[in-house]
This record gives C-alpha cells, structure tokens and sequence, in this order.
C-alpha cells in the first residue's frame, strides 16, 4: 500500500478529513485536480481599489468567453478571478430550458478561498424533518450524534457569533461575534418586538476575532475588517483548508498533497470488496497512474464526487461505485435564493460606522417551527441580511454633476438593507446528475450532464419569503421596499448536494450514519453529496463536523482491521 | 440612443438651420474620426473622443477644495480601462454617449463642446444627465458610473476626496457621522 488513506479533493470536506487522518497517524494523500496555491504569496488581498485590474472588473469578451456561469457569483472579480475555473475549459451538460449553475474552482484548498464563511449548526428541526413531514428520508443521525464534532470543528476554525439559545439554530462555541450597526439593532428590536417567534442575530461566520493560541501556533491573526475575503487572506483570518486544516496536517509528517491530478475513476476489488485503487491523470501531461491505499475519502465536492462514482463502473457495480440504491446523482439539492427584499431607511442619517465587517446578520428560520401552522409548504427558510449606508455608487443613477454631485457623493447616503432568503428544497429522484452519453472533457472524462429544477414547494416557499421580507422591512419603517425578484437557477447559492446521501436503509441511500458507504466499506463520502436535506442554514459547519466524525471513525475502524 | 435623437432634433429644429447645417457636419466629423479600434489594438478613444471625455469629466467631476477627475487621471484610466476591459459593444456604446453629448451641445448652444466656456459645459451635462437618468438610459448611467469609479477608486478620490483605510483593523458599529468625517470609498 502506497498510503493508510487517500483523499480525494483539498476543499472543506478534504482539508478536514486529512487533519483529522494525519493526526490519528495514518499516511494520508490528497489528490487535489488543480493548481498548487501557496497561502498568503498568491493572493491579492493587498491590492487597493486603485491597483486592482480594471477596478475589479474582468474583461467583458474574457467574462463572455471563459466565464459566463462562474462570474453570475457575487465573489467572482479581477482580483479573485483564480478561484473560479475557465467555464470554456471546464464544460457541463444541461438541458437547454432548465440550466443550472455549477459554480466552482479547481485549485488546492478549492472553495474554501472564496467560500461565504457563513456558519451554522442544523438542528433537530432537519434531522427530524422526514419524520414529521415525511419528504425525503431520514437522517441516519440527529444533532446529539453531530454536536460534539460541531464543538471540534468550530473550536478549531475559529467562529465568531453570538449564543442565541435557539433549539432550532444551536448555540455553538463562538469567538466573540461582531457588533450589529444603528440600523440593524433598531430593526433587530423592531422585528423581535412584532414577532417573539423571530430573531435577529449578527452573522456567524469563519472569522478569528480574538484567535485561540492554537490559532496562533498555525499562522493565523484576527480579522483586519477588510472585506476582501474573495481574494484569500494573507492573516488567515478566516478559515481555509490553507489557513487551517491542511497546516496542521502537515505538520504531524503524515501528509502527502498531490496537485495537477484529476481522479478519473476507483477500481473495485470485486474479490475483497474494497475500493483498490485511485486512477488520476496528470492535468498537465495527460499521464495516467494510480494510488492505493487502505481506505478513500471522496471529498471532491457533490457533483465531482458523483461524475467519479458514476465513472468508476464495473461487474459488481454497472451502475456506479456504490450505487446498488440507483441513488448515485440523484436527489441533488441546493438554497432556494434570488429571494427576499430590499429597501432604504430614512433615519439614522447622522450615523456611520468604521471597518468593514465581513458578516451580515441573520434571522433564522421560524416558518414550520416557532410559526407553526399557515404556510402552504413544507420545510421553510432563513433570511441573511445586509445593512450599510450607500456609496458614491448612488451617483451614477441619481441626477447631478459637478461640484453639488461631488459635495453630495462626500458623504454617506441613505441606509440600505436587503433581506436574502435561503429556502430549503426539498430531495426529489428526478433531479439528478448523469454522466453525458457522448461529451467529453479535455481529458476524456464524460462530462457531467445536470437536469434540475426548483418544484412546487420552492416556488410556494419563494413566494412566501418574499412576502415576509418586504413586510419585515416596511414594519421597521424601510421605504422603496421591494421583493428581490424570482429564484435564481439552482445552483445559484453554491450550495449543491444529496447526490450519495446518508441514511438507514441501503435500498434508498449510499451512505451510512458514519458517512461509509452502505455497499463499500472502505469508501468514505464527507462532501455536499451526503447529505439527505438540505435544511435552511449554509452547510459548510456541518460538512466539516461530519468530515472530522467521519475520518475518525474510519481510522478506529483501521485500528480494528474492520476495515 | 433613437429617442434620444428624437428629443435633440426636435430642439434642433428649434434652433434655426444654420445651427443644423453646422451641427451635422461637426458631427460628421466627430463620426468620422471615431471608428471604433479593432479589439486589442490601438486606442479605444481617438485623440478628439479623449479631449472631449476630459472635458466632461472635469465637469461631471470637477477641482474643487478638493482635486477634481481630471488630477486624479480619470480621463487617461478611462481610456486605457476601455481599451483592456471594455469589450467592442461597450466601447461604441461609450463614444456613443460623447457624441451625444456634443450633439447636444450644437443643439443647445450651437457650437462644439470644446469651444463653449466652463459655464456652458455644466448647463449642457446638468440637462443631459438629468434627462438621460430620468428615462433611464443604461448607456449613461454606465457612462456616468466609470467616470465616478475611475475617479473615487483612484488615490485621489478614495483618499483624499473620501476616506479609505487598506486595513481598518476594526469594527466599529455605530458611531455619530461627524467623528467619522466622509462616505468609505469601499
């Protein structure tokens, strides 16, 4: 054996499953399909507005061109431009009438660059959801069984946010959170005061703003309040397989990283029952070669996770390793988002603020669980908010020029607010990620062919948000309130998953409650793919939590020789 | 731009034909020196287009207590950010929006933009802006916008015009307006 373990992807999930390998002291190789990315030297979070390429903007035939799906993300810009794969190099498959945004980047540490960092635990409320409302399955776990690691992973990462004391949105343990602005308090008292059942807490995110010693030890130092997190950030001050977990991974000896190697395929050993080997080629040179290893985590994200399992066809498994369920790419899910509400607030025009914080806030969900009873729909959302004085971008839509515009545009104008839903949807086996019978990529990896669609209950829960939205802003006394419009295509809030979900019966799941897969015991799945709902909050927090539950596990499983 | 045509011919005729004979062939002129360059090659403004952003610019922004568009560079940035940004359509769509504005300035005044004193230039840019923002013409409101961009993004603006810290290094919530002084460039 070339290795203990093998993991397949460098984002969240991988960075997470090698710290937590390497440190139980198994050799662990990351097998990573992009570029080798060093912290710190390769970003460009030091630029200011007026060294930045074009003010931020990429060219528009470049846009056109190589990037017309990844730069719909409101992250993508000429200084974070890298994180963002060339959509011309790096094709997929939808039906024409239904498309669908697969937004992502091919380098080490992935996505957890120029992720939101926004996290928060699931609750029972998800965990349990199936058994009360029947859609989906159950999850083979509830929130006693992921707590702990929740407390692992956020202590490690580094999390600021305020206790709330929600059962629906749990408390965690937080570094201290960042302040609400004037605005936000006053809607916060506004909204809390209408509505008991609702509450208004500041945004908890992946940021050091008081960093542990053991933060330290790895690089990191506290938020600077930039506000350029796209672009990666030099004080680690944010959490990043770059920043954090493959840092600590390596320093316990125990890690290998392999770049420039796109996995193609898993062999199976029909005789032994296990994963064999990991089949790549060389992104550069177009080689082919393989790793074995005793045990693979796939941590290729949810729809590179499935086009590997979909490839890795053989006699005992014509359909895809690990997908004797036929659930292999089906029951993909995302955030409904694209909705919610805007609007502007005649007062406070004396206030300001100084730094730029890199969190909003948030109100957690309360449709179906503190406002039962009502919505013609199941399951419900969260609203994350923004708040801040306009800028002098204000000019460009509103009359005036010369030396009134620029007196004007010298100081703040009105406050601002939006109101951004984040609904759940719901799984269904029709929406679905297949390998195209015919396309291939530049490698000679059939492409991934995605065919998904928002239902009835998306389109009920969109409607609904909306509505709250604009009659939580115009109760707190916002004007020019208005609904933000329809959902985005899915895809849209980068939050795909439930393409190999966990459950209890292997007949109608891959995974089980350890995240190993129900037909393959040496095979571990801990990226967005897992998972059987979507819930309401950003998943990130809880795929590190299983990411870390699930590699410890395998490696008490190691030391057992179970597997 | 062909209600905008519209609204400027109508003014024109106003004017009396010897303003429309010397306007059209300005314009000619105008038209005839600004073909657009080939993508990636030569300018994205001729020499006349650039003179004649300068003087918007300093209009739209001028030097007052402090410097205006034109000590920040805005007109130089401009060019070369359309020239490496800007893709075909957006460059026509750009000069478009100069040639409108001198269109309007034969209309309204009956000579070229660049002969007309400081005091004509702001009454023409207060009518075109207040008229192309009420119909909600995009090409403008694109205009306008990378004329403000170039210039509250360049030091200039962001510094000494409005206030930017590359590291703030805080977060303060709340405070009055008056302890912070200017808008946040960023």
């Amino acid at each position: 054996m070339d290795f203990d373990a093998i993991v397949v992807g460098s984002g969240i999930s991988g960075g997470w499953v090698a710290k937590e390998l390497c440190e139980r002291g198994l050799k662990t190789l990351v097998i990573e399909r992009g570029r080798h990315v060093d912290h710190r030297a390769d970003y460009l979070d030091f630029a200011t507005p007026w060294e930045v390429s074009n003010r931020g903007q990429v060219p528009q035939d470049e846009v056109a061109e190589h990037y017309p799906i990844q730069s719909q993300c409101y992250a993508f810009n000429s200084a974070s431009k890298q994180w963002w794969v060339r959509d011309s190099e790096h094709p997929y498959a939808t039906p024409t009438d239904r498309p669908y945004n697969w937004i992502r980047g091919y380098h080490l540490g992935g996505r957890s660059l120029n992720w939101g960092r926004q996290t928060y635990r699931m609750s029972d409320v998800d965990f349990n959801a199936h058994k009360l409302d029947g859609h989906g399955i159950d999850w083979p776990i509830r929130y006693a069984d992921i707590s702990p690691w929740y407390d692992r992973v956020e202590k490690f990462a580094g999390i600021s946010g305020a206790n709330e004391g929600l059962e629906h949105l749990p408390d965690g343990l937080f570094l201290p959170p960042m302040a609400l602005n004037c605005l936000e308090v006053a809607f916060k008292q506004r909204t809390e005061a209408d509505h008991p059942t609702r509450r208004v807490t500041v945004g908890r995110c992946a940021h050091l703003t008081e960093p542990t010693p053991e933060h330290i030890a790895l690089g990191r130092g506290p938020c600077q309040l930039r506000s350029v997190c796209e672009r990666g950030c030099g004080y680690g001050a944010y959490f990043s397989s770059l920043s954090a977990t493959l840092p600590a991974a390596q320093k316990t000896g125990n890690l290998t990283i392999v770049t420039d190697a796109i996995v193609e395929r898993l062999d199976y050993d029909h005789a032994k029952q296990r994963v064999s080997g990991v089949r790549v080629i060389d992104a550069k040179t177009k080689q082919h070669r393989s790793y074995q290893a005793r045990v693979v985590f796939m941590c290729a994200s949810t729809i590179g996770t499935t086009q590997i399992l979909l490839s890795s066809t053989s006699e005992a498994f014509p359909n895809g390793l690990a997908n004797r369920s036929d659930t292999v790419g089906r029951y993909l899910m995302d955030h409904v988002v694209g909705i919610g509400a805007t609007g502007t607030h005649p007062k406070f025009r004396d206030r300001y603020y100084y730094g730029r914080r890199p969190t909003g806030f948030y109100v957690p969900r309360y449709v179906n669980v503190t406002e039962k009873g009502g919505a013609e729909f199941a399951r419900g959302f969260g609203f994350q908010g923004y708040s801040g004085r306009c800028s002098w971008t204000r000019g460009a839509q509103e009359a005036g020029v010369g030396a009134e515009l620029k007196e004007r545009l010298r100081m703040p104008g009105p406050w601002e607010m939006q109101l951004i839903g984040f609904g759940e949807m719901l799984p269904r086996a029709d929406n679905r990620v297949r390998l195209h019978a015919t396309r291939r990529d530049g490698w000679g990896i059939p492409l991934v062919d995605i065919d998904c669609t928002h239902g009835e209950n998306e389109r009920r829960l969109a409607e609904h948000a909306n509505q709250d939205a604009a009659q939580m802003l115009t109760a707190a006394g916002f004007e020019n309130v208005a609904p933000l419009g329809k959902m985005a295509p899915p895809g849209s809030s980068v939050h795909e998953m439930g393409t190999a979900r966990m459950g209890r019966d292997p007949a109608s799941s891959v995974l089980n409650a350890h995240n190993q897969a129900h037909d393959v015991r040496n095979l571990f799945i801990t990226d967005g793919a897992c998972m059987a709902s979507s819930g309401s909050v950003n998943p990130s927090l809880t795929y590190m939590a299983l990411s870390a539950r699930a590699a410890n596990h395998a490696a008490d499983l190691l030391a057992s020789g179970e597997i | 731009m062909t209600a905008n045509d519209g609204k400027l011919d109508r003014r024109a005729l106003l004017l009396g034909a010897v303003f429309l004979v010397g306007g059209a062939a300005a314009l000619m002129r105008f038209s005839r020196k600004s073909t657009a360059t080939s993508d990636g090659a030569g300018p994205a403004l001729s020499a006349e287009q650039f003179s004649l952003l300068e003087l918007v610019a300093d209009v739209i922004i001028p030097g007052t207590d402090t410097p205006g568009a034109l000590a920040a560079g805005v007109p130089a940035f401009l060019r070369d950010m359309l020239a490496a940004w800007g893709s075909r359509a957006t460059r026509t769509e750009f000069v478009s929006v100069l040639e409108a504005i001198e269109k309007q300035a034969w209309a309204q005044f009956g000579a070229s933009f660049s002969e007309l004193p400081p005091e004509r230039r702001l009454a023409i840019m207060r009518t075109f802006d207040a008229e192309s923002l009420g119909r909600q013409d995009a090409a403008y409101s694109k205009f306008k916008y990378l004329v403000l961009v170039g210039y509250y993004h360049s030091e200039v603006g962001a510094t000494q015009e409005l206030r930017y810290e590359l590291v703030p290094g805080a977060w303060r919530a709340c405070l009055p307006l008056t302890e912070v002084g200017r808008a946040s460039a960023v």
